[in-house]
């Protein structure tokens, strides 16, 4: 059974600081929850680059080339109207919608990618919720979440107190 | 005097007044800023609130009338077939790209000052987008077939034509429509979070719980969104220029003297741009003050975008300048005597309105004290707004009315229904915007909370800002 170990530190620096520490030592994924992006919480944690910037990159051209395709498909190939003695497949005329749906696509991709697939949401519940005083975390709190198996969970929140967290606590991962 | 209050002293006579006034501690700064959203209603607020659903229901009944009646319902004509209609959609449009400018273009150059009003902005974009993209549709004349311009695989076996302007701009407003909600919605999720876990009643923690998605601040998320959310921005950026681009090519590519010209593309752009910001600061003035924001939109917020207003006014009249250069330059006597029209023609007020509003009326903001003065701002933020609308009616209406043959020459007035669809939209923008302030947190939390801390830290790129920190030291 797993647990989250959680803990609420003052200072930005203790934070990270805890966090580097905790990262080698215990068996566990590591969160930290803020109320904005914290300046090297990445390093801390040790996070891989984001794959972000790929996704948009695939939709984006996706969009544009199947925009292209669609235009040309349906000006000149399935139904070929004369319209002002205009050349049917006239690419200067297609650059608009291309352009607009490379745009579109992209910008669903991060979007619908970042909640569905990078946060794994809608998750309206998670065990760190448990806690009352996690609350803060979306105001004024700076909190580390340990993800750890059950019988971890006690060690890993006398390291945390040791650290120097405050309202450390243990969820057990079942009272969900 | 020591020499460091001395050194924060010359700062702010170099740097101006700060973004940020004081320097409040988050929760203090949640409070503030979200105590518009948390408090209870305000008789004012339902006042406002009645005043305007008025005014959209002469909206609605012009719609109505519109869709009833049909296009004779308005004023338009032969020669003259676009006139308030298209106006106003590009009026609109217009309105909405400086919300895009202020968000992302800003973002990508870490302009500081818009942190603050970014939010704010976007909203604008989006409402002003809704209200843009009603006037297109229903000059369909059979706007109950406006799907028809969607290339979908039908029994009638007809597609769009690609090579028309308009199925441009159905891709252009849809996609900018899209992507401006989904900047809009990314950038609001943690901050319906925070109101998520700041509401003390239940129903309120529900709604924004479920409207936050269960955003719980791991960095985990924030890694990828703070990249995701510059993509956007990095996005939106190419797509708000070529949106109007789009819409002006609706007449450069015809043949119209007043319409064919190759500098619509960027004279649109920054006429949209001119509009937008004055819109931002004609909501901004009274809202900052009625919801209490001066602490977190400061006179530097106002300086700023009054010099953008002079900028892109300076741009706008270059573009009046080589209008008529180009049509004295073509040799074209059509081309001359469109542009000699508005200076002589029936509707030569509405030019002079258009040049004093545009051109004379931004000249003030040449002077600081302009700058900073609100009741200055918020009348030449409004004298701009009415300019650039009569800048799309001359472009529009003043050009269809007087072409070629002048056998098929023709005025054009207005009727009540074309009265009901201009003021009733900005009724009904009001509406929507009041709605917001109401629901919605119109600062962005998060990035003031992260702005606070990068000038406190000097962050990465930072530069000696100043603020009120010399009260904390």
């Amino acid at each position: 059974m797993k647990a989250y170990v959680l803990g609420e530190f003052e200072r930005e620096e203790a934070l990270l600081e805890a966090t580097r520490e905790l990262r080698g030592r215990i068996q566990g994924t590591l969160d930290l929850h803020s109320p904005y992006p914290l300046h090297g919480s990445d390093e801390a944690l040790g996070l891989p680059r984001s794959k972000v910037p790929l996704v948009a990159l695939v939709a984006g051209v996706t969009g544009a080339a199947g925009g292209y395709l669609m235009q040309w498909y349906l000006s000149a190939a399935a139904w070929p109207l004369n319209v002002g003695n205009r050349p049917p497949h006239s690419a200067p005329a297609f650059i608009p919608v291309t352009f607009e749906l490379g745009i579109l696509f992209a910008s669903l991709a991060i979007f619908i990618g970042l909640l569905g697939g990078f946060f794994g949401f809608p998750r309206l519940h998670h065990p760190v919720f448990e806690v009352e005083a996690f609350r803060s975390a979306s105001i004024d709190g700076l909190w580390l979440s340990a993800e750890v198996e059950g019988k971890d969970a006690e060690p890993v929140a006398a390291e945390l107190r040791r650290l120097g967290a405050r309202h450390v606590a243990i969820v057990p991962e079942a009272q969900r | 005097m020591s020499l460091r209050t001395k050194t924060i002293e010359d700062a702010h006579a170099l740097e101006g007044t700060p973004v940020l006034v004081g320097r409040p501690d988050d929760r203090a700064l949640t409070e503030s800023l979200l105590a518009p959203v948390l408090e209870p209603t305000r008789k004012g607020f339902l006042l406002l609130l009645a005043a305007l659903m008025c005014g959209m229901g002469f909206w609605i009944l012009s719609l109505g009338t519109t869709l009833f009646v049909g296009i004779g319902a308005w004023g338009n004509n032969i020669p003259v077939a676009w006139a308030y209609d298209i106006t106003n959609f590009v009026w609109w449009i217009g309105i909405g790209h400086a919300g895009t400018l202020i968000s992302a273009i800003l973002l990508l150059f870490q302009q500081r000052w818009r942190t603050s009003i970014n939010r704010f902005a976007e909203a604008m974009t989006l409402f002003a987008v809704a209200m843009a993209g009603i006037y297109p549709i229903i000059h369909l004349g059979r706007p109950w077939f406006f799907w028809w311009l969607i290339p979908y695989p039908s029994t009638n076996q007809l597609w769009p034509n690609f090579k028309s302007a308009l199925p441009w701009d159905v891709f252009a407003i849809s996609t900018y429509g899209t992507v401006s909600f989904l900047f809009w919605y990314l950038g609001l999720i943690p901050d319906l979070a925070t109101l998520r876990d700041a509401a003390k009643d239940r129903t309120r923690r529900i709604v924004y719980g479920i409207m936050s998605f269960g955003w719980r601040g791991s960095a985990r998320h924030w890694q990828h969104y703070r990249i995701g959310y510059l993509l956007l921005a990095g996005l939106s950026t190419p797509l708000v220029v070529s949106v109007h681009t789009i819409v002006s090519f609706d007449f450069a590519i015809s043949q119209l003297p007043g319409w064919h010209t190759t500098i619509f593309p960027p004279y649109f752009v920054a006429g949209a741009i001119f509009s937008g910001f004055a819109m931002v600061i004609t909501l901004m003035i009274p809202a900052r003050r009625l919801l209490g924001y001066q602490h977190v939109v400061t006179p530097r917020h106002l300086d700023n975008m009054a010099k953008v207003i002079l900028a892109t006014g300076l741009m706008v009249t270059y573009g009046y300048v080589m209008e008529h250069f180009m049509a004295w330059y073509s040799g074209s006597g059509y081309e001359a005597f469109a542009f000699l029209n508005r200076w002589t023609g029936p509707y030569a007020p509405v030019w002079y309105m258009q040049l004093s509003c545009n051109v004379l009326a931004p000249q003030i903001f040449w002077f600081p004290w302009a700058r900073r003065n609100e009741v200055v701002l918020f009348v030449v933020a409004i004298l701009v707004n009415v300019g650039m609308w009569a800048e799309r009616f001359t472009i529009i209406a003043v050009s269809l009315h007087r072409d070629f043959l002048p056998s098929s020459w023709a005025m054009y007035a207005p009727t009540w229904v074309d009265w009901g669809l201009l003021l009733g939209s900005i009724a009904t923008f009001g509406v929507l915007f009041l709605l917001f302030l109401r629901f919605l947190p119109a600062i962005p939390v998060f990035e003031v909370k992260e702005l606070r801390r990068e000038l406190e830290h000097g962050g990465p790129t930072s530069h000696a800002e100043p603020g009120a920190a010399e009260v904390h030291r």
